[in-house]
């Protein structure tokens, strides 16, 4: 598979959401340089060219990652502190996805450095809504370094 | 006879020489005799004298004695004068002493009375030392009690510490609780909602109106079971916010909810009439959602009224300032009064009005976080007021 051209790198452990999420995008029209990972460790090891990603050619970057933030092993919280604090990956636009506005994580991802977050919505219908419009923005209208 | 002649001439002789001798001595003695008679006149002359000074003495005292018994008969006219005075004071004496002879008796009996109450108070000493003991041993019963009191108040607040210290924790679990079921309950219902639409819209056409149907029903619930689900985590949140009071400014905050809230064209909205509001004291973000849920109730209650209003107000009550919202729209029957602001707890079916139970419960909660109240008046198929109290400016 030719990693390199992966536009939107899509972190995300549930296969519902990660169906779902798809199924949104590709609606909107970006879901075919989407790469989908299933926890942090294995988004870290793509943007590092890692692990099964070290044939990735490491001068390209996606134009923008979907983080979901609770994930096993690796958490999202600690890929978007990664991200942020790397010189060559911090401009990368980074949308949180959360399952809830609850808890003290969305304020510590802006902290952090998160540039949007979408609260995955139970209508899914919103939730296509809020995925096309984050596509939309990120992806056409701001223009990131890379 | 010569010789006797001569004889008694010598003799004769000697004779007249012893007489003339004689009258010579009778002369000395006449001499003496007159010297003796002039010295005896000279004393007379003084004892005349004499006579007459001590005559004039005893003219002098005659006198003084003559003053004297003057005197006399003035000192005895006082004397007589003393002595009736006496007789009257011994009159009076006597009466005085019949007056002390009667004290006497009287000081005798009280004496006498002085003894009985004298024992009666010797008695009521005793007594009082009996009491003085049972108060001492009161007093022992009284500190022991305190010091009890003093071991259940310790005993009391290091409970209360413990307590404060275990409710911290629930609370904190709760917290934690609260953001699990947010962030897992809602994932499983999220897939199915979008497993449904995606079998609605890809297969949709493979299946007859009532397959249709059932799945937009699940459609319809599970969104349903969203909202429920964010709704109680609200409420649950409001618990735990803090409340920062400001000024609010009500006009500008009921505009800025109005503009807001995004009615369906199905609402029938109904003309708005906002008074003049006065500025109260509250956490503006929370009375922001005061606003919407009473404004969004009475849109919501006043759908099947055609050419209908909303009316909101305010008056002053002592410290609080009483905001309204008044519609003329379906209205409840007050005898289920007591369910209105309980949580999940509805006066209509979902057929007549949708809504998850718990819009009034946030607004009780909120209002009464502010020290205010909430209240209610409502006629069946004419319409309701909500009133609600928040401290002046």
């Amino acid at each position: 598979m030719n990693y390199d051209d992966v536009e939107i790198l899509f972190v995300e452990d549930s296969t519902d959401d990660a169906t779902l999420t798809i199924r949104a995008l590709s609606k909107s029209g970006f879901s075919n340089k989407l790469h989908h990972v299933v926890d942090g460790a294995a988004a870290l090891d793509f943007l590092y060219c890692r692990g099964i990603y070290s044939g990735r050619d490491s001068s390209q970057y996606p134009k923008l990652i979907l983080l979901d933030l609770k994930m096993p092993k690796v958490s999202g919280i600690q890929v978007l502190e990664t991200v942020k604090s790397d010189p060559k990956l911090k401009s990368i636009p980074v949308v949180m996805l959360t399952s809830s506005n609850e808890g003290p994580d969305i304020e510590k991802c802006f902290e952090l450095g998160a540039n949007s977050y979408i609260v995955k919505p139970v209508d899914s219908d919103n939730f296509f809504h809020a995925i096309k419009e984050i596509g939309l923005y990120w992806m056409v209208l701001s223009q990131p370094a890379h | 006879m010569k010789k006797t002649d001569a004889d008694e001439l010598s003799i004769a002789n000697k004779e007249i020489a012893f007489q003339h001798q004689e009258k010579e001595d009778r002369a000395a003695e006449l001499i003496i005799a007159n010297k003796e008679l002039l010295y005896q006149n000279e004393e007379k002359e003084n004892r005349a004298a004499e006579l007459v000074v001590a005559n004039k003495e005893l003219a002098f005292q005659n006198t003084e004695k003559e003053n004297r018994a003057a005197e006399l008969i003035i000192a005895n006219k006082e004397l007589i004068f003393q002595n009736e005075e006496k007789e009257r004071r011994a009159a009076e004496l006597v009466i005085a002493n019949e007056e002390l002879a009667f004290q006497n008796k009287e000081k005798e009996n009280r004496a006498a009375e002085l003894i009985i109450a004298n024992k009666e108070l010797a008695f009521q000493n005793e007594e009082k030392e009996k009491r003085a003991q049972e108060l001492i041993v009161a007093n022992r019963e009284l500190k022991n009690a305190e010091d009890d009191i003093r071991l259940l108040n310790e005993e009391l607040e290091r409970k209360v510490i413990e307590r404060t210290a275990e409710l911290e924790a629930v609370n904190k679990e709760l917290g934690s609780f609260s953001y699990s079921v947010s962030h897992d309950l809602r994932a499983p219902i999220r897939a199915i909602n979008g497993y449904t639409r995606i079998m609605a819209e890809d297969y949709g056409e493979k299946l007859d109106d009532e397959g249709r149907k059932i799945l937009q029903s699940i459609i319809n619930n599970s969104k349903k079971m969203g909202e429920l689900i964010d709704d109680l985590l609200a409420f649950s949140k409001l618990g735990r916010k803090q409340v920062t009071v400001a000024e609010v400014f009500m006009n500008e905050l009921v505009q800025s909810v109005r503009d807001e809230l995004i009615f369906d064209e199905g609402d029938n909205l109904p003309v708005f009439d906002v008074h003049p509001l006065p500025s109260a004291k509250g956490d503006k973000s929370l009375i922001r959602q005061v606003w919407i849920n009473l404004i969004s109730n009475a849109v919501k209650y006043s759908r099947h009224k055609p050419s209908t209003r909303i009316e909101v107000g305010a008056y002053d009550e002592g410290k609080m300032v009483v905001y309204y919202v008044k519609d003329y729209g379906a209205g409840f029957d007050m005898q289920y009064y007591d369910k209105l602001f309980g949580v999940f707890q509805r006066l209509h079916s979902q057929e007549e009005f949708e809504g998850t139970g718990i819009g009034l419960a946030i607004v009780q909660k909120i209002v009464d976080r502010h020290k205010g109240t909430v209240w209610a008046e409502s006629v069946l198929d004419q319409g309701t007021s909500f009133y609600f109290s928040l401290p002046k400016i």
